[in-house]
């Protein structure tokens, strides 16, 4: 929970981050803004630099890297200190240019964007009774970048002060009950994929349907509660695995255009994949729960671990200590390392919209849990299971039920995110699913 | 999947009387719709009944223990969903009218089969219909408005001349007379498809039973799939002893008229257990009127609320106001007692059921009633299959007939009532009129068949369904019925 501040603290305040050791993205990014700016017209070299950015972190490494792209460009720069009029500051010390630039993460991109000012700041001879009067109009010049991790961390906003650890917002509403989630890359970038029981969607982090497939229920053994098991991770052919309980085996889909389509088949339930890897498992036979079966890879001879049986399983996924979850018919959601071990205790009362994700960028996830009650309403809690105080979040009650979660990068930020499929009844009485966006990136914050 | 055109669906109707909208729209939905939670599997849940079920035949059952028995046996060709709507059971789809109205076309889902692994066909759907025409079902309403059912009825017929196997899996099924809303019997019990050895498709099938216990197990052919419950054990208690398990932590429900204290959570049915009070003027002659105009006079809202432990509403008409999607019309004031052609002078017979909860009660504050009008009655409460003989034989001057009416299409409800209290031709005449109405005017036409059938209409009551912490997967439909299939016990910890 404390490492993110002190780890942005080494990364903005390191004596190195200057010029060359700048991360990769930021120094391209800094380069492609002093190509845009040219070299010096007019023998004018002198600037002055100023960076604005709601990430504070970001603008030491960000100035360090513009100063030194553009002093290789030609111009003799000098940092101009928040907190004063910029172009005054610049005036008064002789400056021929100000520089100012914004910067910030683009939402949901996974990019850097830069965008300049360049102000003249010389005195122009037939305008020297107006004082302040600009020689040349001023001109702008942007760049963007696909932003790497240093850069996603160091362009990270500041929270708000007094804001939420997070905040839950919709998405997108489906009809139909959704009840498996994924997040991951699904070939072209980020993406959301849900399953109701009579459609598999594709949507982009936003919730924008980008696909669907409604799956073949011909060779269906009826399952009263009809659940599915939904992965995005390394499958083969493609990167979009289902299995609906009461089907005998998985399919995984290809996206064509606006269609998932079926490009081979697997012989065990997806139940969840992250960096830590996919995991597999079997649906009790008639049944919607899944026997205790984990296993790496699709393995015919792999046995149940115990009698017990299991809603679901989640991947952190960005791995790490706690790589994967699973929820027992008890409510009962073990914590497991890379290696299927314990990594934590175990915790009860998980309802079963539940997942894993590194919220706070601390490296360890934290896990997203709905609230098994009997009454119609929901709350989700986000617990960091290794804390001395777990539960970091607890939402305001939710109208429904949230039968499904998962985790991902979904604002672009760098920093997990997770999304949840709240479950209600429409106006005409069908069962509707509301995507929420459960997010601690501070742009989203209120 | 479309509802029958003739009955909008019920959400639509029950707009127009807010109160039991509002009523309705509650009980439709489970009564646990548990956030965070999915169905687990295993346990057995327990349920306690004003009885011990006794019968398990669809085409016999009318008590409530004996219609959740039918309902955990057996399965409908269609059901009524949870927003009331016709939505396919055993059938592919919901049938759409043909020729006007007087036919439809049947089609069984693929791979059906009987809780003892045989397969369920077209033939066993048609059977299923046959069997209902006799004259001892109390269901033959379901197959009356069948073409050749009054033949199969007298005995000049073999079989229904209006159903026809088509295939394997089709049965084309020709009505006597137009009635769209015909399907909406095929989501009543007793429309249950049963094989020729009495074996049902329903989610669950018998274990054991006893005198007082019928123990249930997991039926794994059911097309819906597997029940969560890996049983589901029906026993009788009183009232007492119902409150005392569900706290106890020995029942997870308990179907009873009244609520039981300090559970989790206690729902009404729909009232649409109708009592009426049949005149026979034969017997009665000129003092029917006299009778009629007595009986008349009774405040029917003080009767439900005094003598029915159950949740009530006073009747309008002979149909229960649930089947009209309307708000409990209040009946017509009471009629003076001062009757035409004045009350007989011999003491009368009223006869009432043993079987129906409240009915003595009831039958007692009629004898009153009658006596202060100058009539002296004598009840006679005769058990079910006795008092069935008598009211079919006529041996009573007036007498209070319970029916639980299992249909939500007031045509077939209306058949169902008079079939109970005047016969079959009755049945068949109010249906025909009824068929096709709209719901409006179903109610104005309901009036006026409750003064041509000679019956008085009191009031339709419902149970209630108390639940223990920890039962989940419980809804009411808006027919009543629950799918016991569906129960299913929480486990691990809650918040």
């Amino acid at each position: 929970m404390s490492a993110l501040p002190l780890l942005l603290a080494a990364l903005a305040a390191a004596p190195g981050t200057a010029a060359g050791s700048s991360p990769p993205s930021l120094s391209a990014l800094a380069k492609d803004l002093s190509a845009a700016m040219g070299p010096p017209a007019d023998g004018r070299r002198g600037l002055a630099l100023r960076v604005e950015t709601r990430a504070r972190s970001l603008a030491a490494p960000l100035e360090a890297a513009l100063s030194d792209a553009l002093a290789r460009m030609g111009y003799s720069v000098t940092p101009t200190p928040a907190g004063e009029d910029a172009e005054a500051a610049a005036r008064r010390s002789g400056q021929d240019w100000l520089l100012r630039v914004q910067a910030g993460l683009v939402p949901g991109r996974r990019e850097l964007a830069l965008v300049g000012e360049v102000i003249p700041c010389w005195e122009s001879f037939f305008l020297q009774r107006r004082s302040g009067a600009r020689a040349q109009a001023p001109r702008l010049v942007e760049a963007r970048q696909p932003a790497d991790p240093e850069t996603l961390l160091l362009g990270r906003e500041d929270r708000p002060p007094g804001a939420p650890f997070a905040r839950i917002r919709q998405l997108a509403r489906i009809a139909g009950r959704v009840v498996a989630l994924a997040v991951g890359d699904a070939g072209d970038g980020e993406a959301i994929a849900a399953a109701t029981p009579e459609t598999v969607l594709l949507l982009s982090p936003a919730g924008a349907e980008l696909a669907r497939r409604e799956p073949d229920h011909s060779g269906w053994r009826p399952v009263r509660d009809r659940s599915a098991a939904l992965a995005i991770g390394d499958f083969g052919g493609a990167r979009l695995a289902v299995q609906f309980a009461g089907e005998l085996r998985a399919e995984v889909l290809a996206r064509r255009g606006d269609r998932l389509e079926p490009v081979a088949t697997l012989e065990a339930a997806p139940l969840c994949a992250g960096e830590g890897g996919v995991l597999f498992g079997q649906f009790a036979p008639g049944k919607s729960t899944l026997l205790d079966e984990l296993t790496p890879s699709v393995d015919p001879d792999a046995r149940p671990r115990s009698p017990r049986e299991l809603y679901g399983a989640s991947a952190a996924p960005r791995g790490g200590p706690i790589a994967f979850s699973i929820l027992d018919a008890d409510l009962r959601l073990e914590l497991l390392g890379p290696t299927l071990e314990t990594a934590a205790p175990a915790l009860p009362g998980v309802g079963v919209g539940f997942a894993l994700a590194d919220l706070d960028g601390d490296g360890t996830a934290e896990v997203v849990a709905s609230s098994p009650t009997s009454s119609g309403e929901d709350r989700i809690r986000v617990i960091a299971p290794l804390a001395e105080r777990p539960v970091i979040f607890e939402s305001a009650p939710l109208a429904g039920s949230v039968l499904a979660a998962a985790g991902g990068d979904l604002t672009g930020d760098g920093v997990d995110d997770a999304v949840l499929a709240l479950v209600s009844r429409g106006a005409d009485g069908a069962p509707v699913t509301d995507l929420l966006l459960l997010t601690s990136d501070p742009r989203e914050l209120p | 999947m479309t509802p029958s055109p003739a009955r909008p669906p019920l959400g639509r109707r029950l707009a127009k009387g807010p109160g039991l909208a509002v009523l309705l729209a509650t009980l439709l939905l489970p009564l646990s719709a548990g956030a965070g939670l999915r169905p687990a599997y295993g346990g057995a849940v327990r349920i306690l009944l004003p009885g011990a079920p006794k019968v398990s035949d669809p085409a016999f059952a009318v008590e409530p223990a004996d219609l959740l028995l039918v309902r955990a046996l057996h399965a409908t060709p269609l059901e009524i969903d949870a927003q009331g709507r016709l939505v396919p059971g055993l059938l592919e789809e919901v049938p759409a009218a043909e020729a006007g109205g007087r036919a439809f076309r049947l089609r069984l889902r693929p791979g059906l089969r009987f809780a003892d692994g045989t397969p369920l066909g077209a033939a066993d759907l048609a059977q299923g219909l046959e069997r209902l025409i006799s004259r001892q079902s109390p269901h033959a309403w379901v197959a009356l408005p069948v073409l050749g059912a009054d033949a199969l009825l007298a005995g000049h017929a073999a079989s229904l001349a209006g159903v026809q196997v088509l295939s394997d899996r089709e049965v084309l099924v020709t009505l006597a007379f137009p009635m769209p809303e015909w399907p909406w019997a095929l989501a009543a019990p007793p429309a249950a498809v049963v094989s020729p050895g009495g074996v049902g498709a329903g989610p669950f099938v018998v274990q054991s039973r006893d005198a007082s216990t019928v123990r249930l197990a997991v039926n794994p052919y059911h097309w819906r799939g597997r029940a969560f419950a890996d049983e589901i054990v029906l026993s009788a208690a009183d009232a007492r002893a119902a409150a005392r398990a569900l706290s106890r932590g020995e029942a997870e429900l308990a179907l009873r008229p009244e609520a039981a204290a300090g559970v989790a959570a206690c729902l009404p049915t729909p009232p649409l257990l109708v009592t009426l009070a049949a005149v026979n003027p034969r017997r009665l002659g000129s003092g029917a009127d006299g009778v009629r105009a007595l009986v008349n006079g009774l405040d029917r809202t003080a009767l439900g609320r005094l003598y029915a432990r159950g949740p009530s509403a006073p009747l309008a008409t002979f149909l229960p106001p649930a089947v009209f999607g309307a708000a409990p019309a209040t009946p017509a004031p009471a009629a003076p007692a001062a009757a035409v052609g004045g009350p007989p002078s011999s003491r009368l017979v009223l006869l009432a059921s043993a079987d129906a909860p409240d009915q003595r009660a009831v039958a007692e504050r009629l004898q009153v009633k009658l006596f202060d009008g100058g009539v002296r009655a004598a009840a006679e409460v005769e058990d079910g299959p006795r008092f069935a003989a008598r009211l079919a034989a006529e041996d009573y001057d007036l007498a209070l007939v319970p029916v639980p009416v299992l249909s939500l299409a007031p045509a077939l409800a209306a058949g169902q009532v008079a079939l109970s209290t005047r016969g079959p031709a009755a049945a068949v005449r109010v249906m025909a009129e009824l068929a096709g109405l709209t719901p409006e005017a179903a109610l104005a036409r309901a009036a006026e068949l409750t003064r041509s059938l000679d019956l008085v209409p009191l009031f339709a009551t419902g149970v209630r369904a108390s639940r223990a912490a920890g039962l989940e997967g419980l809804a009411i439909h808006a027919d009543g019925g629950l799918d016991p299939g569906d129960l299913w016990r929480r486990r691990g910890e809650a918040r």
